[in-house]
């Protein structure tokens, strides 16, 4: 816990990340660790679910921030709240279930009994409080600050900061094209969470187009053998080559993409004749065009609501899933994952969606527990940090500025790693 | 009716073998051409066109599923688990059509990496005449923890 590289570490974040290399305390470090807990999930703006979890009034999603259980409910009003999962009188959690729906939240020390809106309702035996006893300013305690961007409900335990708008600048239009490519530009997240869990850091569920042929050897063969109505849909070709037309996207704040909309492009026509083949899929398209226009709507058709973006630090976007990465210890990280439904579309649409998911994603699946082994032999091997760096510079030499100010690379380069970490460390260093 | 018993025993016995110890190839032969086999994820009861499963295999998803663990790039069973499960509880409804719907609980050690961890469940499988023994039709398995994180089920359960 307290060796003298570590005592460094904790005064000195900045000589850990630097431009081309980070160092493995980054990931091994508890005390880093600890750090990362106070500056970045206890202050900036977290991932904590989406409206669309919670149809109903009373419906309720339990989830952390940082080591704080909250609870995500959409009251009697109409309003999702992001609430203190805590009694106000001494501090039990109040919501003992995952998910659920709940007039109430009761706490059953003492029988406190809060709305679902986080209002104090009922205190037993109140004659011990006296009559100034102020109910009003005993309800559940509200994330300091909630905001939404297309349903995406965002909290941050921090009272001031950046607008949620401002931290996601350039990376909004990612949910765009995962919610747009419903023809009514609606997604539906109660197809239920696959959690799954790895022994390693959760920094490395990164963004990483250099991994695939060689994590995911066994699945690649199988693309390549038979590609039409599995995830090789949407990875013709080879998505992940210099030549592939994609890209890795670092678009600031630390939100990154492999940016597949040029490979994507160059196999539309692919794409869209597998998908009319389908049940439900030429009206889609029709529907598509329909919604948005032409041009619109072929844009939307080549992303194939598929963004493949991390949103800092919480939040993926890929394939259909929503994604969060959630730490549980420096070596421990819980991933949970929502295959998402489009509305407006055939069901068999949506049921073929979650099948292609299942393939690749989930604890039972031919991609994710394989990244997951990966992650834990990462772990273990960074503990042999006699030299303790780790070389991120892959790339550095051809890394270009896009026309939105955005930084690009090639399909496997190490742009997003650095994008990451560039934001990690900017958050790092702000004092409380 | 106790011959019956014993064959259904004796097939899932079989089956769990082949399963503790990989033999994919002869466990695929234990399916029917038209198969399914169902791990559901947040409740045992969900509908698989509207909600995420842990495994909806048809035939063709078991012999893709098979293929890759067969594979040398499988890392998650790089090594591969070491196990040992336990069968019991079986209870059973014969129907009209030679097809008898099995009911049997599984607790399943799993060691790999140094560690040891337990599942534990229920099978529900459909099992058809084949010969002297039976072919797999439809095999539903609820697993005690699919609401759980999991961190590695690449095996087969």
């Amino acid at each position: 816990m307290n060796s003298p590289t570590n005592a460094i570490a904790l005064n000195r974040v900045t000589d850990l990340v630097q431009d081309d290399r980070v160092h493995s305390d980054v990931y091994t470090s508890p005390e880093i660790f600890e750090l990362e807990m106070e500056r970045i999930f206890h202050r900036q703006w977290l991932y904590i679910g989406h409206a669309a979890e919670l149809p109903k009034h009373g419906d309720y999603r339990v989830r952390k921030m940082g080591r704080k259980s909250v609870i995500m409910v959409r009251g009697n009003d109409g309003r999702i709240r992001v609430l203190m999962n805590r009694c106000r009188h001494r501090g039990m959690a109040v919501c003992e279930q995952f998910q659920g729906n709940a007039k109430n939240f009761t706490c059953w020390y003492h029988g406190w009994v809060y709305s679902n809106q986080g209002d104090l309702l009922d205190v037993t035996q109140p004659e011990g409080y006296g009559d100034d006893f102020d109910r009003g300013a005993f309800g559940l305690t509200p994330a300091p600050r909630v905001e939404q961007y297309r349903g995406f409900v965002f909290a941050s335990l921090s009272a001031t900061g950046e607008s949620l708008s401002d931290h996601l600048g350039l990376a909004k239009r990612y949910f765009d094209y995962f919610e747009e490519a419903s023809p009514v530009g609606r997604i539906d997240v109660t197809a239920g969470v696959q959690r799954t869990v790895y022994r390693g850091n959760w920094k490395f569920v990164g963004m990483d187009g250099y991994h695939p042929y060689y994590t995911h050897k066994s699945v690649m063969d199988m693309w390549q053998a038979r590609r039409d109505g599995n995830l090789g849909d949407t990875h013709r070709g080879d998505p992940f080559s210099d030549d592939s037309g994609n890209l890795t996207r670092d678009v600031g704040n630390g939100h990154v993409l492999l940016d597949m909309y040029g490979g994507r492009k160059r196999h539309l026509e692919h794409y869209l004749e597998s998908l009319a083949k389908k049940p439900g899929g030429a009206q889609y398209i029709a529907d598509m065009k329909a919604a948005y226009g032409e041009e619109r709507a072929r844009e939307l058709l080549i992303w194939a609501g598929d963004p493949h973006v991390g949103v800092y630090p919480n939040l993926q976007l890929i394939g259909i899933h929503i994604r969060i990465v959630h730490p549980i210890a420096v070596d421990e990280t819980e991933v949970l994952m929502f295959p998402v439904l489009w509305e407006g579309v055939a069901p068999e649409i949506n049921s073929a969606r979650l099948r292609v998911h299942e393939s690749f994603y989930g604890p039972s699946s031919q991609g994710s527990p394989d990244d997951a082994e990966l992650f834990e032999r990462n772990q273990l091997g960074l503990q042999a940090d006699i030299d303790p760096w780790v070389y991120l510079a892959r790339g550095m030499h051809r890394e270009k500025v896009d026309s939105d100010g955005s930084l690009i690379g090639m399909p496997g380069d190490e742009t997003t790693q650095r994008g990451q970490f560039k934001a990690w460390k900017k958050m790092m260093q702000e004092p409380a | 009716m106790s011959d019956l018993r014993e064959r259904i025993e004796r097939f899932l016995y079989l089956e769990a073998d082949l399963m503790d110890e990989s033999r994919f190839d002869e466990w695929d032969g234990l399916w029917a051409d038209e198969a399914l086999y169902w791990v559901p994820c947040n409740d045992d009861d969900g509908d698989p066109d509207r909600q995420v499963t842990i495994i909806y295999d048809d035939r063709n998803g078991i012999r893709d599923r098979l293929a890759r663990l067969n594979s040398t790039a499988a890392h998650s069973q790089r090594p591969r688990s070491r196990m040992r499960r336990l069968i019991s509880n079986v209870v059973f409804d014969a129907g009209p059509d030679g097809v008898v719907e099995v009911r049997s609980n599984f607790l399943l050690a799993e060691l790999r990496h140094g560690r040891q961890d337990l599942f534990a469940g229920r099978s529900v499988h459909r099992l058809r005449e084949r010969g002297d023994g039976f072919e797999i039709t439809y095999k539903k398995v609820l697993l005690l923890n699919n609401d759980e994180p999991i961190d590695n089920l690449t095996f087969l359960i």
